[in-house]
């Protein structure tokens, strides 16, 4: 047996959480000879990081709060992934979700907290799933690989909330382009008294759960989960593949305006132009490390918002860019990835590639 | 020198997850033989010659060639050694030509740049060198079957291979393109040649080989040769027992109409007409076999049938109601259960579990929904007593439906789709890649729901089964019915000019009178 | 208002944007073709046109330049082969994190090298050499479209006719195309479908390194963070479009930067900046809406 054989077939072995173990590991090492080369010290480095993500109560609690929109929009992919739907758009979802939020935050005065929130939430939820829905639906109408669309709607959301933001609902003599201040009846309520953590924390977690007993316990679930795992399958059933696809793609752009709403109401207070230092994307990487299980997503959200804080941290107490995190989240995931067979992306159904390869076995 | 071995394949162990597919397997091909090598599915017939070939690696064994122990690490050392394999599935790609398959890894070409003539040339010259005439410029996916199978052998011809391995290769063909493969074989042994024919058909054994292996489970039960030996010793030795025999089908007056088409039309992907106005109907009661030639428009009838593809043109009726063009679920509605004939990519859903590929299709509807959750307990219930009712062998309900063998998941498709008890059953080659005693079980279900009064339309390759289980027999060539008959007023050869579309009965609607 | 429709720097410009979207695009093909799904081709961008800039400024020569964007693009490459076909990791995570990898890479390291946070321009970064085609006079109307443009612009016209001839009349050419279309087939030829894949994932690499060493040196001469700006997928798109047919790539490509351009001179004309910046991005989706829906077949599923 070959070595690589050999390396595949012991990561194989290993369940989901050493691979994720092992993974980080590696990508700490690989991290740490980067600093080396960088000519600082990997050992101070990374103390500095740990230090910032959980040294005291203060770090931790600012961990969780980064934690938070990734966690979200670690739902809002795995939502999608599950039911074989590609959406790389989380992204200028949660803008599109976090604008309307900010807006119905601002401007509808006069009603009681608890109801304001609410609303707001909800104007998040529906804006972005009116947003998303539709690039699914150019996929079963005609064709067009959401992958590609949806990545380009990023662009597209962004410019767009960006100009809205910059002129329309511009606050009067402000540096950038930002809303005027959310009233105080939106606000998500905070969780501590120092730091930002707010009850968006808990509505993250509750959804990890919640959408875990959505995806493998109801009927929905069930259509989402066989349509990811085989369509033709689906199809033959009797279950209405193109309309359940249009709809998870939606489901999925709500929770991702979701995750804006949040922001918005309970970290920064406003909408400003560049809200998301990405956390779309790092939701998509989230999401494909937890193996798009809701559950998962919870440690692997709080795992990526330490690298964050960590990373924020370290570039404070040393020379090193706290950009080395975002390198860190992709090496992590690369060698997750690395002998995992996920759900194709693909036009065919992966499901015949397995075919090739026990039909060898069928056929004698 | 007549003893003189082409090919010896010796002590070859493999094994797969979960199976053992050559126990010890050593086989010895003299040259210039026609060599069959038989045995059921699974029995590793296969798996050996993808070793000869280089496209397996065996955990143990050698293999020799004239004599010489060779390595085979892939198919370039396979082909360089002079060996040559026509696989059951087609190595082509469709949208070269016949000529650039033929030369594909191995292009003519000047300076980099390919050759097109000359290699054209060549194949021109081969081809018409063997008498197996092909046209170098066609596109592989416009030719038929019969013709593809042809630049397969040409492939391997150009080679220069010395032994020549065929597997399955009757799968695809009618009685008379058989009969001219044959031929081939022959004059391809006449020009020194040796042939392996890997096959199931026991009629083609003796017509064709000169001796036979038989596999059964991955291990050899013997050689001999062919004229000692009969058709019944030989399944015999393949099943390890003796066959059991058909099911009793007792002549049933047939009831109301449950299945009307009208004149369907349907077209593939490349927009050709491949079911031109087809017209049947199946009653309660009966069962209706579709025979024919695989790819002369059955699956696509019966994927419009049951609305997995557009019908352009006619009506289908199921229950007196027209669901023409309806999704698959409005259809199931209709009343009609169907048990694909891709039991893999279609059927079933290998990475759920047994449970959930057995709860599909209900998983909305109460008892197994209750406000749009499913009620856990109903499902295991469900799934178990689907599972001891089939004898359908699993550890338990829970495990992904890949772990189950080839017979074990057809009878989850088969379960699931019986169990709804609809009025109007659609199987498509239900037994294919079945042990005996699988084939004898879902033979038994069928004539036990035609018994009950429901109607069924059988799609079917295996003659046998054709003839056991019909009560009517339509054959469809090039998308439409050619001929109508029953298992009692034809012969298998009759049928075989049917199916070749040489013989066919004056247009009219077949309905049973 | 709409003069610029006419005026030929609307088209030369046009010429200019192509490049980078052409050449990635390009590479796309090859993956396109070995039955790879890359869509790594902004990351793979990205890279090579950081490390093109950092090799300009430390060699100072735009020679040097070159070979650097171009190795970045073949190791990346041969990274995306490593994890894809050895690994045998799924191609859209693999994609997705290099390009994640290539945002905060470049980014850490402009940081670390260079001391910047935003963008990196120096006057020791020196630009690719402008071609002079003596022939061409800059007055005749050929001359003001074509002449004087970057050196990689040439090469970009190049590389489609050397890849037609590549992909369709060399024998590499039908061994990549059988890759993708029917490995098995190959392989029962007697073919190496891994070698052949290798091969691809290092050819779309090392074009993605043009596109990006033509993106920062060609006329911009300057790294700015996350400067393809979504080209990468704009060029999935032209190979989609294509189907990988360098001549028809080519044309997509135009098209797409032709929007580019054309919105560019919207800018002038008083309409807000962020919604004429969109105008490339909505053109090429509703493109790949176009394609795709003549593509469809007559099944009622995919």
């Amino acid at each position: 047996m070959s070595n690589t054989k050999r390396l595949q077939d012991f990561l194989e072995k290993t369940g989901g959480l050493r691979r994720a173990i092992i993974s980080i590991l590696l990508a700490m090492m690989i991290g740490a000879f980067i600093v080396y080369l960088q000519g600082d010290d990997p050992i101070i480095a990374y103390t500095a990081l740990f230090r910032s993500a959980f040294g005291s109560r203060e770090a931790f609690f600012q961990t969780l709060t980064n934690s938070t929109p990734l966690i979200v929009t670690g739902i809002a992919a795995a939502i999608t992934f599950r039911a074989g739907v590609v959406n790389l758009g989380v992204e200028g979802q949660l803008y599109i979700g976090g604008l309307a939020a900010a807006l119905v935050g601002v401007y509808l005065e006069g009603i009681p907290p608890f109801l304001h929130i609410l609303l707001a939430l909800l104007a998040g939820c529906v804006a972005s799933f009116i947003w998303a829905a539709p690039f699914q639906w150019l996929r079963v109408q005609f064709g067009a690989n959401e992958l590609v669309t949806t990545t380009l709607s990023n662009y597209v959301a962004i410019l767009l909330t960006t100009y809205l933001v910059a002129y329309p609902f511009m606050k009067p003599g402000a540096p950038l382009a930002m809303t005027k201040n959310v009233l105080p009846s939106a606000f998500l309520p905070r969780l501590v008294h120092q730091g930002r953590l707010n009850v968006g924390f808990i509505i993250g977690a509750f959804l990890c759960v919640f959408v875990w007993y959505v995806i493998n316990r109801s009927s929905l679930g069930f259509e989402f989960r066989m349509i990811g795992a085989n369509k033709r399958f689906s199809h033959y059933v009797g279950i209405r593949v193109k309309r359940m696809q249009v709809f998870a793609m939606g489901l999925s752009g709500a929770v991702a305006g979701l995750a804006g709403a949040i922001e918005v109401l309970g970290t920064q207070h406003r909408f400003i132009q560049n809200i998301s230092p990405g956390y779309g994307w790092v939701g998509v990487l989230v999401a494909l490390m937890s193996s798009n299980n809701p559950i998962a997503v919870l440690p692997v959200g709080i795992l990526f918002g330490a690298l964050k804080t960590g990373g924020l941290g370290m570039e404070a107490a040393t020379n090193v860019p706290s950009e080395l995190s975002d390198v860190l989240q992709a090496i992590i995931i690369l060698f997750f990835a690395a002998n995992v067979v996920f759900p194709s992306f693909r036009k065919k159904p992966t499901q015949r590639k397995e075919i090739e390869e026990i039909a060898h076995l069928e056929e004698s | 020198m007549q003893d003189s071995y082409a090919v010896e394949l010796l002590n070859i162990t493999k094994n797969f997850p979960g199976v053992l597919a050559n126990d010890d397997v050593t086989l010895q091909v003299k040259k210039g033989q026609i060599h069959a090598l038989v045995g059921e599915n699974g029995a590793g017939k296969t798996t050996l010659m993808n070793i000869l070939y280089g496209l397996v690696h065996p955990d143990s064994g050698r293999i020799r060639v004239d004599g010489n122990d060779v390595s085979i690490r892939s198919p370039r050392d396979a082909i360089g050694k002079g060996l040559g394999m026509v696989h059951q599935h087609f190595m082509l790609v469709s949208s070269y030509t016949t000529t650039q398959n033929i030369f594909l890894g191995h292009e003519i070409n000047r300076f980099l740049i390919v050759d097109r003539k000359e290699a054209e040339r060549q194949v021109q010259e081969i081809s018409e060198r063997y008498n197996l005439l092909v046209n170098p410029q066609a596109v592989i996916r416009d030719l038929p079957v019969g013709v593809q199978q042809r630049v397969e052998i040409l492939k391997v011809l150009q080679r220069g291979a010395n032994t020549i391995v065929l597997d399955e290769p009757t799968a695809v063909l009618t009685p008379q393109e058989c009969d001219e493969l044959f031929l081939i074989v022959r004059s391809l042994v006449a020009d020194g040649k040796t042939v392996i024919i890997i096959t199931h058909k026991l009629s083609e054994v003796k017509a064709i080989s000169d001796c036979v292996t038989v596999l059964r489970r991955g291990r050899v039960i013997g050689t001999f040769l062919t004229k000692d030996i009969s058709k019944e010793e030989l399944a015999s030795k393949m099943v390890g027992s003796n066959i059991p025999t058909a099911g009793e089908r007792t002549k049933l007056k047939a009831g109301e109409f449950v299945l009307k088409t009208k004149d369907i039309v349907v077209r593939d992907k490349f927009n050709t007409e491949v079911v031109r106005k087809v017209s049947l109907s199946v009653r309660q009661g009966e069962i209706v076999t579709i025979a024919g030639v695989e790819g002369n428009g059955q699956m696509e009838f019966v994927e419009g049938v049951t609305g997995l593809r557009k019908t352009i043109a006619g009506q289908i009726f199921v229950c007196g109601k027209d669901v023409t063009n309806f999704s698959p679920d409005k259809v199931r509605q209709s009343g009609l259960a169907h048990v694909p004939g891709d039991r893999i990519a279609t059927g079933t859903n290998f990475k759920a579990s047994i449970a959930d590929n057995l709860i599909a299709g209900r998983h909305r509807q109460f008892p197994f929904a209750k406000r749009g959750w499913i009620n856990q307990k109903e499902k295991r219930k469900f799934s178990q007593e689907l599972v001891e009712k089939y004898k359908i062998k699993t550890p338990n309900i829970s495990v992904s439906a890949k772990t189950l063998s080839g017979g074990n998941l057809q009878k989850v498709v088969a379960s699931r789709e019986m169990s709804f008890d609809t009025p109007l059953l659609v199987v498509v080659q239900p037994t294919r890649g079945l042990d005996i005693a699988s084939t004898g079980f879902i033979h038994e279900i069928l004539l036990d729901m035609r018994n009950r009064n429901k109607a069924i339309l059988l799609v079917s390759t295996e003659l046998d089964e054709v003839f056991e289980l019909s009560d009517r027999i339509l054959v469809m060539y090039e998308g439409e019915i050619v001929g109508e008959f029953t298992p009692e007023n034809v012969t298998r050869e009759e049928l075989g000019l049917y199916m070749a579309g040489v013989k066919r009965l004056p247009k009219t609607e077949s309905e049973s009178s | 208002m709409l003069e610029f429709l006419l005026k030929t720097t609307t088209y030369r410009a046009a010429l200019r944007i192509m490049t980078p979207i052409l050449l990635a695009a390009l590479g796309g093909a090859f993956s396109h073709y070995a039955g790879i799904l890359n869509i790594a081709l902004e990351g793979q961008m990205l890279l090579s046109a950081f490390i093109a800039v950092a090799a300009s400024y430390y060699f100072g020569s735009a020679l040097w330049g070159v070979v650097a964007g171009v190795a970045c693009g073949i190791v990346v490459g041969l990274l995306f082969g490593l994890f894809v076909i050895t690994f045998k990791a799924d191609e859209f995570i693999v994609g997705t994190a290099i390009n994640i990898l290539a945002v905060g890479g470049t980014t850490f390291l402009m940081r670390a090298w260079f001391n910047v946070k935003a963008s990196f321009a120096d006057p020791g970064i020196v630009p690719l050499p402008e071609i002079n085609i003596p022939f061409l006079s800059n007055s005749s109307i050929l001359g003001e479209l074509i002449n004087g443009q970057s050196s990689l612009v040439y090469l970009s016209w190049l590389l489609v006719i050397v890849l037609y001839v590549l992909f369709y009349h060399t024998p590499f050419g039908f061994h990549l195309r059988a890759t993708g279309e029917h490995p098995e087939a190959f392989k029962a030829a007697g073919g190496n479908v891994t070698l052949i894949r290798y091969i691809a994932s290092i050819s779309c690499g090392a074009m993605c390194g043009l596109a990006g060493t033509h993106l920062a040196l060609g006329y911009l001469t300057q790294f700015v963070l996350n400067m393809t700006a979504g080209r990468g997928f704009i060029a999935l798109s032209a190979t989609i479009f294509g189907n990988g047919n360098p001549l028809i790539v080519a044309l997509a490509s135009f098209l797409f930067a032709l929007a580019e351009s054309f919105s560019i001179r919207f800018q002038s004309l008083g309409i807000p900046p962020y919604f004429v910046l969109m105008i490339p991005y909505i053109f090429t989706i509703i493109v790949l809406v176009i394609i795709s829906a003549r593509r469809r077949t007559n099944e009622l599923m995919e």
